[in-house]
């Protein structure tokens, strides 16, 4: 997907979410407040276009927390560029979702 | 509300595992996987009150997500069909055409009685006499008096004659209620020329009028304003406060004479000659064997001389007269392969002889795809001539000049195509080929070739069309290529997408 795409508010979230740590699809229906029928098809429609990348967590992981493995996301370089362009066209989607970064800057 | 909490979870992983059979088998665990391991992080290891971490609420979720990728799924598989140059995108252009066509002709009411035959039944010595040619078919032209005329005249012509005119009328359907159907005025001899077999009627429950016309009802008819009641026939009904009684009700396909009729009221003679002698109908006439030498078909003039002045009659053949569009195709198509090879070169090129397990393959489905254009050309130029011609109100003559010449023009362009578009297309996928490049000098022609190359986008093979046939490279020649020249080749095919 070109850096210039348009992305809905909606995926700009989702986006910004994975971006800020949330990796897990359930983090991310907790951090934007979206039901899990918007999530999911919206974070495949990303995955499909390469925006993010989904990979399963180690089994080691998981059997240390006595728990089934999940499958996490993280952003492309595709992604981070779009990313980039999309904070031109929603200014409060950093603020809304701030990256731990972002904290530790406004805390200084 | 405890033993609900309790048995949450396992609803939402019923319905995760409901979802999952949307989704194609090789996917399924994958997908199933996630979402239990995130319903599993949810229902154990979140703390979070939210109402999305409500599990059968989170599980819902799985259906517009399993959903989604079933979609995109199919869109992934349908694109490469629809790309433009595949053979698929041609057949389903070609087929939608078609239907089109067909569409078309079953709209216009014209149209639509020559693609259905109109009489399909009948025996082979039914003749239709018509006052105006072809349009007689469609229109009544031969007045009574000529009808009555005929029944002693023509005695030595014809063995019967049957004759109907069809009127509105008022008939009285049932209490207090009149409708206005079309009701036919025929001769009670109509349906034994015709052969059609007409039920014996049950015993009436009420009497009928001594001598009352007997009313055949259209199963159209029967079915509207009867309400296909079974205990109609024997009944009286009332035509413009004439009493009749109903007879029988005709099948479907014994439905489809002339004159868009919904009954046919069957007079006797001395009835019928009570209407206006210039009244115009159909007659329907059963030709002597002796009178016409086979074969009977086509269309016969009849001279009939009165008081000095000749009037003519053409006899149509009624078998002939309902295969008429389809032998008008037959004729436009036989005049177009013969007009073909004026208009364009007919082999198709020289293709390599493979010897492999594939070859069958590789030389089947280039000529069934041949072969399947040419019978969708047909299906898309036979309804298509149809309705040109006979969907306005053309007379007769110029419906049938119009069909011939419509379906000769648009057969020869198409087959035309048909032949070019396949010398253009790759044997291995059946795309056409792309790139043309000219090569070599016209002026080396005899040292050297010159001419065009193409080549498939998917690295198959090169195509070489010499500018000037001579007797070593007289049509164009087909070069496969081998493996290992796909790296060159940008449209390689591809595995097919799943998901990720």
């Amino acid at each position: 997907m070109p850096v210039d795409a348009k992305l809905s508010h909606t995926a700009a979230m989702i986006l910004q979410a994975i971006h800020a740590g949330h990796i897990y699809g359930f983090s991310v229906m907790q951090m934007t407040g979206l039901p899990s029928g918007t999530v999911y098809p919206a974070m495949r429609r990303l995955e499909r276009d390469g925006l993010i990348l989904s990979k399963w967590e180690q089994q080691s992981i998981a059997d240390a927390d006595q728990r089934p493995p999940r499958k996490y996301y993280r952003l492309t370089r595709d992604g981070r560029a779009t990313l980039e362009a999309v904070y031109q066209r929603y200014p409060l989607l950093e603020k809304m979702i701030p990256t731990p970064q972002s904290k530790v800057e406004q805390r200084v | 509300m405890k033993r609900l909490r309790f048995y949450t979870p396992s609803l939402a992983q019923i319905n995760i595992s409901a979802a999952s059979l949307m989704l194609p088998r090789r996917d399924r665990d994958d997908w199933t996987a996630e979402w239990t391991a995130e319903l599993y992080h949810l229902c154990y290891c979140s703390a979070t009150h939210k109402p999305q971490a409500d599990p059968l609420r989170f599980s819902l979720g799985a259906f517009p997500d399993a959903f989604w990728i079933r979609c995109n799924l199919l869109r992934s598989a349908a694109l490469p069909l629809l790309q433009s140059g595949s053979a698929a995108r041609c057949g389903i252009i070609l087929s939608a055409l078609a239907a089109v066509g067909f569409l078309l002709c079953l709209c216009l009411p014209r149209a639509r009685t020559a693609l259905l035959p109109f009489h399909p039944f009948g025996p082979a010595d039914l003749v239709m006499i018509s006052g105006a040619s072809y349009a007689g078919a469609q229109a009544p032209t031969i007045p009574l008096e000529n009808y009555q005329e005929w029944q002693t005249d023509t005695a030595k012509l014809f063995s019967q004659l049957a004759w109907y005119r069809p009127t509105i009328k008022n008939v009285y359907v049932t209490h207090r209620h009149t409708a206005r159907l079309s009701v036919a005025l025929a001769s009670n001899n109509l349906f034994r020329v015709l052969e059609v077999p007409l039920p014996a009627a049950p015993a009436a429950p009420a009497a009928p009028a001594p001598n009352s016309p007997r009313l055949i009802l259209s199963r159209n008819a029967w079915r509207t304003w009867y309400h296909s009641d079974a205990h109609l026939v024997g009944s009286t009904a009332s035509i413009d406060g004439r009493p009749v009684t109903i007879a029988a009700v005709l099948r479907d396909d014994h439905g489809r004479l002339p004159g868009k009729v919904q009954a046919w009221l069957l007079e006797d003679q001395l009835s019928l000659a009570q209407l206006p002698p210039h009244a115009k109908g159909f007659v329907f006439a059963r030709i002597r064997n002796s009178a016409f030498p086979a074969p009977r078909g086509g269309i016969r003039v009849m001279t009939d001389a009165r008081d000095g002045v000749t009037h003519c009659f053409d006899c149509i053949s009624v078998d002939w007269l309902a295969r008429q569009p389809t032998s008008n195709f037959l004729f436009a198509l036989l005049l177009a392969c013969m007009a073909l090879p004026a208009t364009t070169a007919l082999p198709l090129g020289d293709y390599p002889r493979r010897r492999d397990r594939l070859a069958l393959g590789f030389h089947t489905r280039r000529w069934v795809f041949l072969a399947l254009k040419f019978v969708l050309v047909l299906a898309v130029v036979y309804p298509a001539s149809i309705a040109l011609a006979w969907g306005p109100s053309f007379t007769g003559s110029t419906a049938v000049f119009l069909q011939v010449a419509t379906a000769f023009l648009a057969l020869l362009f198409a087959f035309r195509w048909i032949l070019q578009d396949q010398r253009r297309r790759c044997p291995e996928c059946l795309r056409l080929l792309s790139n043309p490049a000219r090569v070599g000098q016209a002026s080396c022609n005899f040292l050297s070739w010159n001419g065009t190359e193409l080549f498939c986008d998917r690295g198959h093979g090169l195509l070489h069309i010499p500018e000037l046939a001579t007797s070593w490279f007289s049509t164009q020649r087909w070069l496969c290529l081998d493996s290992s020249w796909l790296c060159l080749f940008a449209e390689t095919p591809s595995p097919s997408p799943g998901m990720v």
